[in-house]
């Protein structure tokens, strides 16, 4: 009875281990992009958590001015790198297209 | 007559008084110490906090601790003689001689050092120069930047 | 059934280890081939779950069904034992308490498996780690401490019986709250050593593990706190914190895993401390580890002690191999941690929070420390020595108090760098009104110069308030600003205020809580207690109380015989209540126990201990403590629980008008 059940539990945990039928779907591999997308809401973040404090009279003019340019200063870099990869991403899409066709 | 009764009353009070003081003195001490001695039946609590009635082990030792300060004996001769009775772990806490003096150091060491290292970090930090986070691919003119700033001023407004 | 316990065990083994080395070679290789191995390797680590599920029931199982030909049943139970402690018998020994960690272990495993698509291959690392960790707690299941021995000869009628200090309420929750703390750290040092080893780029593993920490973090404060409220109702010391070697092996991890948290959000804003957070996340995870084999092998003598045995060495072993695989891919892997940002000034958001790490760090430092100089002479002078609480506070009271300074100033000072105007700006009032607060409390009668510990007191009544206050102007600055916007209520937009940014203002009410909780450790200097044979209508007084014994009896109960008082107490003349201390008799286990009678209120607790009976007269003796402001101790952990809640909830996303500017800005500036 015993040695049934055992053998019972050991069969049904291979089958569930290594039967795969059809195609396994896997997340994508992390791009350059989505990185840049990441940082980007983080420094989004950090520049709305300023702007807020400022509201809320946290902080002096002059502090919050420096504070936010340059945070808007890094935001801007991430941006433009995000616009050059998505340009030359619908070039090479195209591209690739094409090729195909 | 009447005068040699007042100096006596006098002389009565201020013994009395002194008896007091030295009690509540004793008392005090015997606080003291026996807050410095731990238990030793293996509960491993402080001597007066021992709280198992009939222990054996509570029991002895506040009595010889009683007697240790009823005699007078010094707060040091006190310990030393559970010391010789109970061996060095009887005391509750690592004394301030010899190698037991590294364990009331290193806490304090490692405090400064510490200190240390974040002030000479921050000085570090402060003088390095900045990684710019994205780059590759050439950089962005001055023109087009300033326009994801506006941008990122627009999306970030509160 | 103990087969069918053992059989699982060995299976669950073979799947880990299966997961781990499927995992590892999946990872190392390309192509389709490599994708199905690691499938296979991440539904073996499901499997696993299942497997360490079972042996955790037949165990159970076991349990109820008295069933003593399995030696552990019979060492940790009896038929009389209630069912809650008969299910508490999972945890309330050596290979149980393994056995459940395992299976904790494998859950948190499970959870991550199934999440897998968030982010496949960083999950595929993760769950190898994990495997890696099973695998070793599986090991030592099987061979070194197993929980389905079984007894030799003739089967016992009864068991031993569950250890009596253990049959409590609390005892049921707290050891599984502290082992779902424990355990839960694998899960931000998986993915923090997965990150490293994969030079997973960017911080998002951090907010993946955000939760999980925060969730360890909460039952790791759980546990510690019901352990201090188990020892305070079940030791009948009159205190809630002995630093034992058992206390202080849950306190490290905490103390790490705060710090943890912290400079955590260094790394999530800025991109700095990267090195230092995974080095923090390590040894948060090595010391959870420690923890268990401080407890588990009798390495230093401790009231808990609960179990002594050989598998200390199995421990060593693993931290040690753990340490070599974590400085092997720091070293290997290092330049992946540089930092983005540069540190601005001293006066900022930054820095306190490696102030904050230092004196976090430097409390750790300073309980392990202690907790293992008794070895260390040993090894040294060759005599141990006790180390007690007057070290410990010592070191750790004047390091809690410039703590809380920094929790006051810490949250007002701006990221990157604060002017001295803010600095004012910010601090004028929280500071006037802390110091008003000192003042009243000296004008009441605390006299800070008569003993170090009533100044200790009052300065953390004082910082205490001041960082009560800050959290006040926090929430109130923030909803005004809610308000001005909304036009509701100044309760409603402060709602709003922390649901908007639940991290940080959950985390202000976990800072109350500790607040509270402080406030509640400050009322130990004025503590007092008194000792006194209580025959038929004797009187005793402490405090404002007075005591009279109005009986005292015996009783027989089939678990248990016991010995009480009938203790009336009286307040200014009136009676205000009956208090019953107690004193039981295991019998299975030939053991005593105190069960304290406890009066509680927000101004102080008076705490009755019924001690036994003195042999000449008959009388009972008790202790009776008078314990100000204990209370709020357990107020505060409740707030901070709230708070930990409040942090777990998602943030709700603010209205961005301004949102669509965006989707047509980026093709204009993609463009030509």
């Amino acid at each position: 009875m015993i040695l049934l059940i055992c053998a019972l539990v050991a069969a049904s945990a291979l089958f569930y281990i290594f039967y795969l039928p059809g195609k396994l779907h896997f997340g994508v591999e992390k791009t350059r992009v989505s990185y840049l997308r990441e940082r980007q809401e983080a420094v989004y973040e950090n520049l709305r958590d300023l702007n807020f404090e400022y509201k809320a009279g946290k902080l002096p003019d002059a502090d919050y001015q420096s504070l936010k340019s340059s945070l808007e200063e890094e935001a801007a870099t991430i941006l433009a790198e995000i616009a050059r990869l998505e340009k030359a991403g619908a070039h090479s899409l195209r591209g690739e297209k094409g090729a195909r066709i | 007559m009447r005068n040699f009764v007042q100096k006596t009353a006098k002389l009565t009070f201020l013994i009395a008084a002194l008896f007091a003081f030295v009690a509540s003195d004793q008392d005090a001490r015997f606080q003291t110490l026996g807050h410095k001695v731990m238990c030793i039946c293996g509960c491993n609590q402080v001597l007066l906090e021992c709280n198992h009635v009939g222990c054996t082990y509570s029991d002895r030792m506040r009595g010889e601790l009683a007697s240790y300060v009823d005699r007078g004996d010094s707060d040091d001769l006190t310990l030393q003689a559970f010391v010789q009775k109970y061996g060095p772990t009887v005391l509750i806490a690592p004394t301030t001689t010899g190698f037991n003096r590294v364990a009331w150091v290193m806490p304090y060491l490692v405090l400064v050092l510490g200190l240390t290292t974040v002030v000479l970090i921050v000085r570090t930090w402060r003088t390095r120069p900045q990684v710019i986070a994205a780059g590759g691919g050439g950089r962005a003119g001055d023109a087009e930047l300033e326009h994801y700033r506006e941008q990122a001023r627009k999306d970030t407004e509160v | 059934m103990s087969q069918i316990g053992s059989f699982a065990l060995l299976l669950a083994l073979v799947l880990s280890a299966y997961s781990f080395l499927a995992g590892l070679v999946a990872l190392t290789r390309k192509g389709a081939g490599a994708e199905r191995l690691g499938e296979t390797a991440r539904r073996a680590g499901i499997a696993t779950f299942a497997m360490v599920f079972l042996a955790a029931l037949v165990l159970v199982i076991a349990a109820f069904q008295d069933d003593f030909s399995i030696a552990y049943i019979f060492h940790h139970s009896n038929r009389d034992l209630p069912g809650a402690y008969k299910f508490a018998t999972l945890w309330s020994g050596q290979e149980g308490s393994l056995l459940f960690w395992s299976l904790l272990l494998a859950t948190y495993g499970l959870v991550l498996r199934l999440r897998y698509k968030t982010d496949s291959r960083l999950f595929a690392h993760a769950s190898v780690i994990i495997a890696a960790v099973q695998v070793f707690f599986l090991l030592l299941l099987n061979f070194a401490a197993h929980p389905f021995a079984v007894m030799q000869g003739t089967l016992p009628q009864d068991g031993n019986g569950l250890n009596p200090l253990l049959q409590y309420p609390e005892m049921v929750i707290h050891p599984p709250m502290l082992y779902l703390g424990y355990v839960g750290f694998t899960v931000p040092f998986a993915f923090a050593l997965a990150a490293l080893i994969m030079r997973y780029p960017g911080e998002k593993w951090i907010q993946i593990t955000r939760r999980w920490s925060m969730v360890t973090w909460g039952f790791l404060t759980c546990g510690v706190f019901l352990g201090a409220h188990w020892a305070y109702s079940v030791l009948g010391w009159g205190g809630y914190w002995g630093w034992d070697p058992v206390e202080n092996a849950s306190l490290m991890p905490w103390l790490t895993g705060t710090a943890f948290l912290h400079s955590v959000m260094m790394q999530e804003k800025r991109g700095m401390l990267k090195t230092w957070n995974m080095w923090l996340i390590f040894a948060t995870f090595l010391l959870s580890i420690f923890g268990t084999f401080l407890t588990r092998s009798g390495v230093v003598s401790s009231v808990h002690a609960f179990a002594q045995s050989s598998i200390g060495d199995w421990f060593v072993g693993f931290l040690a191999v753990t340490f070599a695989v974590c400085l092997f891919f720091y070293v290997k892997n290092r330049s992946h941690l540089r930092s983005e940002h540069k540190l601005e000034s001293l006066i900022s958001r930054e820095s306190s929070f490696l102030f904050n790490n230092l004196l976090l760090l430097v409390a750790c430092f300073t309980v392990l420390w202690g907790t293992l100089f008794p070895v260390l002479s040993e090894w040294v002078q060759g005599n141990k020595v006790t180390v007690g609480p007057p070290f410990f506070n010592r070191v750790n009271v004047p390091v809690a108090l410039l703590l809380l300074l920094l929790t006051a100033v810490g949250p007002l000072l701006a990221w990157r760098k604060t002017s001295i105007e803010s600095l004012r700006r910010n601090f004028l009032w929280p500071a006037l009104g802390a110091i008003a607060v000192g003042a009243v409390l000296i004008v009441v009668g605390i006299r800070p110069w008569k003993d170090i510990t009533y100044l200790y007191s009052l300065m953390t009544i004082m910082l205490s308030a001041l960082v009560g206050f800050t959290v006040i102007s926090e929430f109130v600055r923030g909803g005004r600003v809610i308000k001005g916007h909304t036009g509701q209520s100044l309760f409603a937009s402060m709602v709003q205020l922390a649901h908007r940014n639940t991290r940080r203002y959950g985390g202000y009410i976990v800072h109350f809580g500790v607040i509270v909780i402080m406030i509640g450790f400050a009322g130990a200097a004025f503590n007092q207690d008194k000792e006194q044979e209580m025959g038929y209508g004797d009187k005793m007084s402490l405090g404002a109380y007075t005591l009279v014994c109005r009986s005292y009896t015996q009783e027989d109960k089939p678990n248990y015989s016991s010995e009480w008082a009938i203790i009336d107490v009286f307040k200014g003349g009136k009676q205000i209540e009956t208090l019953y201390p107690e004193r039981r008799f295991y019998k299975a286990s030939q053991q005593m126990a105190t069960m304290v009678a406890n009066r509680s209120t927000f101004k102080e607790d008076l705490y009755l201990v019924y001690e036994g009976l003195n042999q000449d007269t008959g009388r009972p003796i008790l202790k009776v403590h008078l314990n100000p402001l204990v209370m709020w101790i357990w107020v505060g952990v409740w707030i901070m629980i709230a708070g930990t809640v409040v942090a777990l909830i998602p943030n709700a996303v603010a209205v961005r008008v301004t949102a669509p500017a965006r989707i047509q800005a980026a093709p204009v500036g993609a463009g030509d």
